[in-house]
């Protein structure tokens, strides 16, 4: 308690709050940006925080880390592109408010969402780290495996009525993510000699295309706005409030971020989308989830929120970045001498300390920017699509191409661009070939070692507990959208 | 039955089995281990998408009722002409698209963002606002120009000319 208590003080030193303002800015802008993610903005302010006192430069960093998957969710919110695969869950039912002219509402919402969500994680994270921890240890590649596909079967609530498309889509996703060098033999699949791809389909610009292009096509296509009201109605402080109506959605979505933090690589994507899916299933109303409803929003961003603590525990405790971000995070640690692992709570207590309160307090700034200048961003809606559309197109395809400064990469973008914006008309949804992507990579090289480990015997995916139990989840899962209706004829039939 | 295969939906998912079939057999030759997993990815993908196929081929009546209950002289000749408009403007994004990238590739991505929104406000515009939108155009491309290539130190110059 005293350690706390002493990193309270030393987080609110001038400079420290410096920091944390200044890294809470840069990461929502960096997150705004799609492309430009928590990772490239950490890896540009390296040079600059080197000089810096570590507990210091941490703090700049965490905020930003921090604060890029909120600027993240404000694209998703307003122009339907995720800033990051992070925030992939947001759009499903931020953009359909905002087209309702209630993108005050979701910005309301997102902001608290990011307090609170943020705030019960790292409570949880400053209280329990330790056992979180052990818990992570008990995954092993079959439970990786497994939570993967579960993940993936989401897809089943994500695109309701359309289940066998989002598993096509899924799948689409899953063999996209083959591409390049095969991370257990070092063989050469699909690249025809393409170069670029060698490495794999680029993450970022495929979401770029996916979701930036295909939205900038969509609407190319009417004259109007986003908003198709051409109005705005609702407050931020409405978003609030709706928030706070919900506290076991809230309660739900912050224990699945938490859970699903703690597991390396498993990262807040599968968060967003399991707590949406979560929240759907416990709902009097699940046909408005993807129609925006604030439910919705609110238990994916909730969720990812206090998914970002839990994914600091494996990268601190125990070495396991959770995400790409996570790993820069963890490279920044080591070179200011914070060496992670079990022992780090004992040796740097006070710089690990200062970092968790200081991710509390960027979880206050990131509500009080939203309510004060975040809100105003609902009025982009309003902008007409002829000046919206290039404004779109231009900052997703700068991030894409100032990834790695290579025009081809723009020319990924469009690909994902067409393949996106002609699945949206033929029904399916690009979500789960996303997922797919972001996933598969963790699917292939768990289902590999986990064969690896029992010597070619598919039992090692049903034995231990945790196992047993994420099956169960993934067949509910499936099932979920058939038995609703089955359920309901048998217990009503007699009537 | 014809009628089914001039539907998108049913053409994307026959292009998804040429594609999933394609990534099945060009594994073949791979190690045992680099194949195992996009061939059970793509059996299964297949398997999903002849399920949904069969579905859509079998649920011909059902379709070909709401049609004909939508049976509204006026919403269907609007809808046309809303649909064409719609694709009119599709087209003419893609063509702004293609040639701005083309014109990034030949001097810097600087040159694409400049060709996107003056290709955006000059052909989607009104022209009473013509004036206003190119001064938009500059103002967008110099922001661009100072925040990427002045601060953040990304190559918005570099292109096949130069």
């Amino acid at each position: 308690m005293d350690m706390v208590l002493q990193a309270i003080e030393f987080v609110f030193q001038w400079q420290n709050m410096a920091a944390l303002v200044g890294g809470s800015v840069y990461g929502i802008i960096i997150g705004v940006l799609p492309g430009l993610g928590p990772s490239a903005g950490m890896a540009l302010m390296i040079p600059i925080v080197l000089k810096w006192n570590p507990a210091t430069a941490l703090i700049f960093m965490g905020s930003l880390y921090k604060c890029s998957n909120y600027g993240g969710s404000l694209t998703a919110i307003l122009v339907n592109t995720p800033g990051d695969a992070s925030n992939a869950a947001t759009i499903l039912d931020g953009y359909p408010m905002c087209e309702q002219g209630r993108g005050n509402v979701a910005m309301g919402i997102s902001a608290t969402s990011a307090m609170v969500g943020g705030t019960i994680g790292m409570v949880v994270l400053i209280c329990m780290a330790p056992w979180l921890a052990d818990f992570a240890l008990k995954f092993g590649p079959a439970e990786y495996f497994l939570t993967a596909i579960l993940a993936l079967s989401i897809i089943a609530a994500v695109v309701q009525g359309a289940t066998l498309k989002g598993l096509a889509a899924a799948g689409l996703g899953l063999l996209l993510s083959t591409v390049g060098f095969d991370v257990i033999t070092g063989h050469l699949r699909y690249t025809f000699g393409w170069m670029i791809i060698e490495d794999g389909i680029p993450l970022i610009q495929g979401l770029v295309g996916l979701f930036a292009v295909t939205q900038a096509l969509v609407l190319a296509e009417s004259a109007s706005s986003i908003s198709r009201l051409s109005k705005l109605s609702g407050s931020f402080w409405e978003g609030v409030i709706i928030y706070f109506k919900h506290p076991m959605a809230i309660i739900r979505a912050s224990l699945i971020g938490l859970v699903i933090g703690v597991l390396p690589a498993v990262g807040q994507s599968s968060a967003g989308l399991l707590a949406w899916a979560e929240a759907k299933r416990e709902s009097k109303h699940p046909e408005t989830f993807g129609q925006g409803d604030p439910e919705g929003l609110l238990a994916s961003e909730t969720s990812t929120n206090a998914c970002m603590p839990g994914d600091l525990v494996c990268t601190i405790a125990l070495g396991i970045p959770g995400s790409v971000g996570a790993a820069i995070f963890l490279g920044i640690m080591i070179i200011f001498g914070v060496i992670p692992g079990p022992l780090v709570f004992a040796e740097k207590a006070d710089v690990v300390y200062s970092l968790f309160v200081s991710l509390v307090v960027t979880s206050f700034v990131i509500f009080i920017f939203g309510a004060t200048v975040a809100k105003h961003f609902a009025v982009f809606t309003l902008i007409r699509n002829e000046i919206i559309v290039p404004c779109i197109l231009v900052v997703s395809l700068l991030g894409s191409f100032a990834i790695r400064n290579m025009m081809p990469d723009i020319m990924i973008s469009l690909a994902f661009g067409i393949v996106g914006y002609l699945m949206l008309k033929g029904g399916f949804t690009p979500i789960p070939l996303l997922l797919g992507l972001v996933l598969g990579e963790m699917v292939e090289t768990n289902y590999h070692r986990a064969l690896m480990i029992s010597g070619g015997s598919y039992s090692i995916f049903f034995q231990s507990t945790i196992s047993k139990v994420l099956i169960f989840l993934t067949i509910l899962s499936f099932a979920g959208p058939y038995m609703g209706p089955f359920w309901k004829t048998l217990t009503q039939g007699e009537k | 039955m014809k009628e089914k295969f001039k539907l998108l939906d049913v053409q994307l998912k026959l292009a998804l089995l040429i594609i999933f079939g394609f990534f099945f057999f060009y594994a073949i030759p791979f190690p045992e281990k680099s194949r195992s997993f996009p061939q059970l990815i793509s059996v299964v993908s297949i398997i999903f998408v002849l399920i949904s196929l069969f579905f859509d081929f079998t649920k011909q009546e059902i379709v070909h009722g709401e049609i004909i209950d939508v049976d509204d002289a006026e919403v269907k000749i609007l809808d046309d002409e809303t649909k064409r408009a719609r694709k009119r403007r599709f087209y003419k994004a893609w063509g702004i698209i293609i040639v701005s990238s083309a014109v990034g590739f030949l001097g810097g991505f600087l040159f694409s963002s400049l060709f996107f929104f003056l290709g955006f406000t000059i052909f989607f515009g009104e022209k009473k606002d013509l004036v206003k939108n190119i001064c938009i155009a500059l103002g967008m491309t110099a922001l661009i120009y100072v925040t990427f290539e002045i601060i953040m130190g990304v190559p918005l110059l570099e292109g096949i000319l130069w």
